[in-house]
């Protein structure tokens, strides 16, 4: 793989991303969400400054399961079906680079440009958590930045499979809203329902969820900020006492494969059937 | 008995005790100052100014390390100046104070040992009456041990124990069977538990205690104070237990999350009153569990903050006798909850204020007028089945509660009810809440994280560098070094090799077996009707498809070469889709950068190209011409030996086109290889050296014009394009003059022997019938091909 081409390709991404309007329309919406959460999770009662941040933390995580796989999905889904749709895809890969480049390139530029657009909103929700809590937990705020970035990761990787096997950008965007769907609400009530019905053993119920890569984002964020997992009911805490120190590791691997195999599956869609 | 006896006797009495003053006052323990222990003496070690102390006397330590064990047997005030500390070498308990009323106070004492079992302490005090104030314990198992040492005062402390696993650290202070003690004004950090064992009227008054198990933890404690204290980062912040009547009030009790995670909890407790406390940030608020125990007993909670934790309340259906009487219950994730699912009984919630309620205060009040009724689907479902507790926080959670909102059939019963829920939270004054400070560190890494951020967006505004100059459009002649070499070396060779190359798209085949050269220097074309499969061929040549057969360009093998091949050539393709919102200078450079060319100056084409003044330009805004033009430029951007053009003037007006074929013409002068297709017989005739008469994926001949001819002798197809509305009139003109004729989408195609083939242009003029456009195409292609 030539890197420097990767490199023109994800610059190109991030040129794009700046110019596109429904990047700036997640970026103004994650930013002022979380914005307006932190301020409200931190803003003391009474005349007490006492902050909530686990809760102000809490609420981020709700946030980005909601809006990040929108933004990684929808961005992945259009970048390489909408160049195809246009065209501009073909006239690139008759450049000398190869289709594992132009995906390389597109998914480190649309994952630095998603990076950065979190890093504002964070950032910003960050200086609110700076301004207003007694207590902090720079660690934990940090890990929770990272692990957002790992689900943009997860869900550009989701988005470009779409976009490379989708016939047309719309087709793509449309399995990626499903896919949105799915991941964010459907998926989440199947198991729930599956779990009441037929009584789970709560490690099965763990394994069906963490699935989900959305439930493997959470267990990781919330074991990163609380600690622990009670909150999690006995689920949490079966997690915790079966695989100890190696569930954070675990859960990272977790995150890793499910953005190395939809990219790896991109790559041999392109492979088999080209790109264009 | 006489007065002169009596008062001899009284002189004798008075000689003795002058006597005894005098020969007390030549000894160090003078009761007149205290016993002064330093390095430096008069006592050198505390054991031994204790050993000639008398009770109520004062023993001054000096700042200086004095081993242990120190056990006081007298009550002694010892008083430590300039911090002395006793160092217990890690073995057994360091102090041991076995004297009632004794004083102990400034101390450090420090390395005490670590036996659980032996209960290894800093300080154990094993007599009623004592004062252990202003010590700090260091490296302690247990910190201060009142064991049957009632009424004792254990004040401003501070107390770090062993770093340990918390379930092998000792309880940093530990009363066990002494009634009346005070516990105040400690700080407690990294200890195990606080715990007071059945012991009575205990007080328990502002204290931090952090990062411990239980902050708090009473057993069998009946008529406890417990106030004034900030139980922070513990795993459970007060856990009370089989105790009657305490009374918590006005204590910060926030942050405590490991196992349990309560900020109070109460098991088996009757009459407690909870009031004015600040609960914030626990995994729990406060947990209820059996209590209260007796028929005759009621648990307050009233006037308390309840705010931010994952569960304000948590209780089980069976808890009965508890009332909640202006509280604020505000920004829980679940307010309250019922372990096991299922709704309360005989518990009263009134006048609480809840950040969740959706009612109104009409009447100005202060109180709703519609009751409090949380009826949340999730918190009900996870009341009933525990386990999916894993799915809080996730979106699932809140879309159940809004279907619940939505669809009253689903709705859950209420879990509880408060008629007159408050429309402000009531604020308890006096807690000793921390001060919030700005984080400046913290502060500093969020401007950081933003910067970072804003600039990361940024860094992507450029995507193809700069040029050396505004004249540095377009091209120089760098060439990739096998690219060189191979000019030199194939001379011999042809160019391109195709050998039984198929495509096949499914079921479909597009291409069949087709072969054919292409020599250096040569321009090929490739001819044929739209959909005959010349612009797959040159796909399949770029190495764009995958595909069978063999094809080599320039010595390298298209189908795992690619990019070898497409480094040789420069490709001018039939719909051209730039990024349409890039400049023309920005797109000469970001191919530029993937040819691996510098964009040197080569003015003599952007001069012919005419880009030069075109730099600035949006391509989306070029006309097609203007875009050819850009294709060609992008096509020789370092100078490659060969061309491959699909319809290069598809999109071409008749004087671009003609424009366009010249620039090409001189290409070929210069040497380029180049193989194009077209379906025009015109540019065919006006480029190529030779010709590859392509019919339905097929090479159906190949050779020079002439057999091109031979093909047309067939008669052609001349497709029109004729103006909108005009084509029918177009059929109908030309089947009147006897020629095949047939509408063909917006055009017409007519069949024309190769002799007659303007007398349709020419016969539709005569009737009128504008005509825009028209193309060539050999008969049998058409059928064949469509």
């Amino acid at each position: 793989m030539d890197w420097t081409n990767v490199r023109v390709f994800a610059s190109k991404e991030l040129r794009d991303a700046r110019r596109n309007r429904w990047f700036w329309l997640y970026t103004a919406i994650f930013a002022s969400l979380s914005l307006a959460l932190s301020w409200m999770g931190m803003a003391g009662v009474g005349g007490y400054r006492v902050a909530g941040f686990g809760r102000t933390a809490a609420t981020l995580v709700n946030l980005v399961l909601l809006i990040v796989p929108l933004m990684g999905l929808t961005l992945g889904a259009m970048s390489v079906a909408g160049e195809r749709d246009r065209g501009a895809l073909f006239y690139v890969l008759a450049q000398p680079v190869t289709p594992s480049e132009v995906l390389a390139g597109k998914f480190l530029g649309l994952w630095l440009a998603l990076a950065g657009s979190l890093a504002v909103g964070f950032g910003l929700s960050g200086l609110v958590v700076a301004w207003k809590a007694g207590v902090m937990q720079l660690g934990s705020y940090v890990a929770l930045v990272g692990l957002a970035w790992g689900l943009g990761a997860v869900s550009l990787a989701l988005g470009l499979l779409v976009s490379v096997v989708a016939r047309c950008a719309s087709t793509a965007v449309g399995v990626a809203l499903f896919l949105w769907l799915m991941l964010v609400f459907l998926g989440d009530l199947g198991v729930m329902g599956t779990a009441v019905v037929l009584r789970l053993r709560v490690g099965q119920l763990l394994l069906l969820a963490l699935l989900n890569p959305l439930q493997v984002f959470k267990v990781a964020a919330i074991l990163a900020v609380r600690g622990s997992l009670e909150v999690l009911g006995p689920a949490g805490t079966y997690a915790v006492r079966t695989y100890g120190v190696r569930l954070m590791p675990l859960l990272f691997v977790v995150l890793a494969a499910w953005t190395v195999v939809p990219l790896s599956g991109a790559y041999l869609v392109t492979h088999r059937r080209g790109m264009v | 008995m006489s007065t002169h006896r009596i008062r001899f006797r009284w002189a004798v009495a008075f000689l003795l005790l002058g006597l005894w003053w005098v020969s007390a006052g030549a000894r160090p323990a003078d009761t007149r100052g205290p016993l002064v222990v330093s390095p430096d003496g008069p006592y050198v070690s505390i054991q031994e100014a204790l050993a000639v102390a008398s009770p109520g006397s004062t023993v001054e330590v000096r700042g200086g390390v004095y081993t242990g064990p120190l056990v006081v047997e007298k009550s002694v005030r010892l008083v430590g100046v300039d911090w002395p500390v006793i160092e217990g070498n890690g073995e057994g308990t360091v102090v041991k104070i076995v004297a009632p009323d004794v004083y102990f106070g400034g101390f450090v004492v420090r390395n005490s040992g670590d036996s659980l079992d032996e209960e290894n302490s800093g300080i154990a005090v094993e007599a009623p009456r004592g004062v252990v104030e202003g010590n700090r314990l260091e490296e302690t198992l247990f910190g201060i041990y009142l064991r049957e040492a009632t009424d004792t005062v254990v004040r401003g402390n501070v107390i770090e124990s062993k770093a340990l696993d918390v379930p092998r650290r000792g309880d940093p202070i530990r009363v066990w069977y002494s009634s009346g003690a005070v516990i105040e004004n400690n700080v407690v950090r990294q200890g195990r538990d606080v715990i007071l064992w059945y012991s009575e009227g205990l007080t328990v008054r502002g204290n931090r205690v952090e990062g411990g198990r239980y902050g708090l933890h009473f057993m069998y404690c009946d008529d406890a104070l417990i106030e004034d204290n900030q139980l922070v980062n513990n795993s459970v912040g007060a856990f009370l237990m089989y105790s009657r009547r305490l009374h918590l009030r006005r204590n910060f009790i926030a942050y405590n999350r490991g196992p349990s995670g309560f900020g109070v909890g109460l098991k088996d407790m009757d009459d407690a009153l909870v009031e004015r406390n600040l609960l914030v940030d626990n995994r729990v608020g406060i947990f209820v569990d059996n209590s209260p125990r007796e028929i005759d007993s009621v648990m307050t909670y009233t006037r308390n903050v309840i705010a931010y934790n994952d569960v304000g309340v948590q209780l089980q259906p069976s808890a009965r006798r508890n009332r909640y009487e202006a509280n604020s219950f505000v920004e829980n994730q679940e307010q309250v909850h019922i372990a096991g699912g299922g709704q309360l009984r005989d518990n009263v919630w009134v006048e609480n204020f809840w950040s969740d309620y959706a009612g109104y205060d009409a009447d100005g009040d202060g109180i709703g007028d519609v009751a409090y009724r949380p009826q949340r689907l999730f918190e009900d479902l996870m009341g009933r089945y525990p386990p999916l507790q894993l799915f809080r926080y996730s979106p699932v959670a809140q879309a159940l509660d809004f279907a619940a909102q939505a669809v009253p059939l689903v709705r859950p019963q209420p879990k509880l009810q408060d008629r007159a829920p408050r429309m402000v939270p009531v604020v308890p004054s006096g807690v000793p809440a921390p001060e919030g400070r700005p984080h400046v560190i913290f502060g500093l890494g969020m401007v950081a994280l933003v910067l970072g951020g804003v600039a990361l967006v940024g860094w992507g505004g450029r995507v193809g560098g700069r040029v050396g100059s505004r004249r540095g459009l377009v091209v120089a002649s760098v060439l990739g070094e096998r690219g060189r070499e191979m000019q030199e070396d194939v001379n011999m060779d042809p160019m391109v090799r195709v050998r039984a190359l198929t495509k096949r798209f499914g079921h479909f085949v597009a291409v069949r077996d087709v072969d054919f050269d292409v020599a250096r220097g040569e321009a090929v074309a490739l001819w044929g009707a739209n959909g005959a499969g010349k612009t797959t061929i040159l796909r399949c040549l770029l190495g764009l498809y995958p595909f069978e057969g063999d094809v080599v360009v320039g010595g390298y093998h298209a189908r795992w070469q690619g990019r070898e091949v497409r480094r040789l050539v420069g490709f001018v393709p039939q719909e051209l889709s730039f990024h349409d919102d890039l400049s023309v200078e920005e797109t000469l450079c970001f191919y530029a950068r993937l040819r691996k060319t510098t964009p040197a100056l080569s003015s003599d084409w952007v001069e012919r190209l005419g880009l030069e003044e075109l730099a600035g330009r949006i391509v989306g805004e070029l006309s097609g011409g203007m875009k050819q033009r850009l294709a060609l430029a992008v096509a020789l951007l370092g100078d490659p030996p060969i061309l491959f053009l699909d319809e290069p003037t598809a999109n071409l007006d008749v004087r671009s086109r003609r424009e366009f074929f010249e620039l090409l013409q001189q290409l070929r002068g210069a040497g380029k290889t180049i193989l194009f297709s077209s379906h025009r017989f015109d540019e065919v005739a006006a480029l190529a050296d030779r010709v590859l008469v392509v019919e339905g994926g097929r090479v159906v001949s190949g050779g020079a014009l002439e057999d091109l001819a031979a093909v047309l002798e067939d008669g052609v197809v001349v497709r029109l394009a004729v103006a909108p509305g005009q084509v029918e009139e177009a059929v109908r003109v030309l089947r009147k003059l006897g020629l095949e004729a047939e509408r063909n989408g917006t055009g017409v195609w007519v069949r024309v022997p190769s002799c007659r083939k303007v007398e349709p242009i020419v016969a539709l003029a005569g009737a009128g019938v504008l005509v825009y456009d028209f193309a060539l195409e050999p008969y049998a292609s058409v059928s064949v091909g469509g």
